[in-house]
């Protein structure tokens, strides 16, 4: 018998589900309700990067919201979607002109950028410098994870400091010094590498929760003032964010 | 319950079949990739004095010399015949001598072709509007580096889309899989770079010059083992695999014969005919696919075709779902990354 079929238009990254929609409500920038996401707004270094200050319209909470990391308080795990589920939630509005496109035309877009909409942000090449690869799949895959490091630093999730364990991604990325750090958490990550992102997400976090205190987070992770201080400097951006926190709290940079 | 009907509209004066290439000198060629071969420089086959076929300046050897300054020269010459406001012609005049030198730095600079056919590549280029493609001979395409040549069609990064579709198909990795006027090869490499043990990849192409440069490609990334080119048009290969296909992509040649004189120099110039023009509408192709599809998929096998645009896709999803609504379920249109309705997929039933 015929049934009917399922017709729809499908996107290519398809639209979040509604499941996801209906958990906009947890998503940053309502700032008339308490919000388990915040942004701490400051400049990056060079960056390409900004926030639109639109509240999300288009949903995207994304499917994993309700998963909640370890320390994360149960809020969207960005940076635990695959690049998959991440580009579902972006736009890549550069190419929305360009006509009939397909085997019509022979351009390669120069870059691309793309809208991650339940945040704002933006991420595109550092600089108009910066090195352009031929495959347009490689300068998306690129974009993602410039994507990846901004929603690192930019989007915060609360931490109960009272029942507070680090989450792994933060254990992997401390030194092994650490006190806190057991021995299954494998080698020391370091920035060149993809999972530095999710570490330095929670260590901001930490740092969020703790107002900026170096020597609290420190404590916290079982290691000296110093030893977290060399890690926060290891990282250029890393380092930007933590001194803009520290100076919204009223705090010196870290040097 | 109207049933699929196949076609037996004889579609030879569309693509008229050809005597079949010299496969066997082709396929002599010693395999020699290795799965570690890294994406961004694939191993490349050493020169087969026998082959005809023009190999592409990206993989010919660093033979001639060049001496630091007069490659300078060379890169302001031809920096000069293009205004600042073509950025896209800059990048690619960088990309020429990365792809034509082995090193460009070193004194004497040792390039992969004599200057004066740099020198004559390049005018190609921007005077007669010849692709950048052909001159350096290949295209970075999602993670590849695909050769190609005059008489293929370039593989356009709308197309990267179509290989995440496929792998999202359950079961992919050990389905059986064909790639219907395969062209370059690219979607067929990428598809089969993915597969597992059991999964198998038919590249068909009429083209011999497809043929040609997809065997090229496939041995470039040392897929022989997974990838089976046939030539022919369209189904007419694939007798024997029948009812067995798991899935069936397809980047048909799409553009409607009226649209042809209006297109972009590069493309219409120079990109054959062969792989762009779509007949009447367009459609005459993706119809005949449309058609054969039924018997060449198994129970529960997926498809996906480019097409023109928004007005092609929906022709196409209404037809599939309305006369062949007893064959196909889930049939839709899916957009590209400049949210044109690009792809059409459905599964069979």
């Amino acid at each position: 018998m015929a049934r009917a079929l399922l017709l729809r238009v499908a996107r290519y990254p398809p639209l979040p589900t509604p499941s996801a929609l209906s958990q906009t409500r947890l998503l940053p920038l309502r700032r008339h309700a308490p919000s388990p996401l915040r942004f701490v707004p400051f400049a990056l270094p060079s960056s390409s990067v900004s926030t639109s200050s639109d509240a999300p319209s288009d949903g995207g909470g994304g499917r994993k919201g309700g998963d909640g990391g370890a320390g994360t308080g149960g809020c969207v795990d960005y940076l635990g979607m695959s690049d998959e589920e991440l580009m579902e939630q972006c736009e890549m509005g550069t190419f929305k002109a360009s006509g009939p496109g397909g085997q019509h035309r022979n351009k390669r877009e120069s870059a691309v950028r793309l809208k991650h909409r339940p945040t704002g942000i933006i991420a595109q090449r550092d600089s108009p410098q910066a090195v352009e690869d031929r495959s347009q799949h490689m300068n998306r895959a690129s974009a993602l994870s410039r994507l990846r490091t901004l929603i690192a630093l930019k989007v915060r999730r609360p931490i109960n400091l009272e029942d507070y364990t680090p989450p792994v991604e933060l254990l992997q990325i401390l030194p092994l010094k650490s006190t806190v750090r057991g021995k299954d958490v494998g080698p020391q990550i370091g920035p060149n590498n993809s999972k530095f992102s999710p570490g330095m997400q929670a260590l901001l976090d930490l740092l969020f929760a703790v107002e900026g205190s170096v020597s609290d987070a420190a404590k916290i992770l079982g290691l000296s003032t110093g030893a977290l201080s060399r890690l926060i400097l290891s990282d250029d951006s890393l380092r930007t964010a933590a001194n803009e926190l520290r100076a919204s709290k009223g705090l010196k940079p870290l040097r | 319950m109207a049933t699929l009907s196949l076609s037996s509209r004889p579609l030879t004066f569309l693509r008229p079949n050809r005597t079949k290439p010299p496969l066997h000198r082709l396929l002599r060629r010693k395999p020699l990739a290795s799965s570690s071969a890294s994406a961004l420089t694939p191993p490349t086959p050493l020169p087969d004095p026998t082959d005809p076929g023009p190999t592409p300046l990206f993989l010919r050897p660093a033979s001639h010399p060049v001496p630091a300054a007069a490659l300078a020269a060379f890169r302001r010459r031809a920096a000069a015949l293009v205004p600042p406001s073509a950025p896209h012609l800059h990048r690619h005049l960088r990309w020429l001598l990365a792809d034509a030198a082995a090193d460009p730095s070193s004194d004497p600079a040792l390039l992969r072709a004599p200057l004066d056919h740099l020198e004559a590549m390049w005018t190609g280029h921007v005077r007669d509007r010849r692709p950048f493609q052909y001159v350096v001979g290949n295209e970075h395409w999602r993670d590849l580096v695909v050769a190609v040549r005059e008489g293929v069609l370039i593989p356009r990064p709308e197309t990267e889309a179509v290989v995440d579709m496929v792998r999202k198909v359950e079961g992919f990795a050990d389905g059986w899989w064909a790639d219907l006027g395969t062209g370059s090869g690219a979607i067929a490499v990428a598809v089969a770079r993915e597969l597992g043990a059991e999964g198998r990849m038919f590249a068909v192409d009429v083209s011999e010059v497809a043929v040609e440069v997809a065997t090229l490609n496939v041995q470039r990334y040392g897929v022989q083992g997974k990838v089976e080119i046939r030539h022919g048009s369209w189904f007419e290969p694939l007798q024997d695999v029948e009812g067995k296909l798991m899935g069936v992509i397809s980047n048909p040649p799409y553009i409607p014969t009226d649209d042809l004189p209006g297109l972009q120099p590069e493309v219409g110039w120079h990109e054959p005919k062969l792989a762009l023009d779509g007949g009447k509408e367009g459609l005459e192709h993706l119809l005949h696919l449309c058609e054969g599809l039924s018997s060449v998929l198994k129970p529960g096998g997926f498809f996906v075709f480019e097409t023109n645009g928004n007005k092609q896709s929906e022709f196409l999803v209404d037809l599939i779902s309305t006369k062949w609504n007893s064959s196909f379920r889930n049939v839709e249109a899916v957009l590209d990354f400049a949210e044109i309705k690009r792809f059409v997929t459905g599964y069979r039933r």
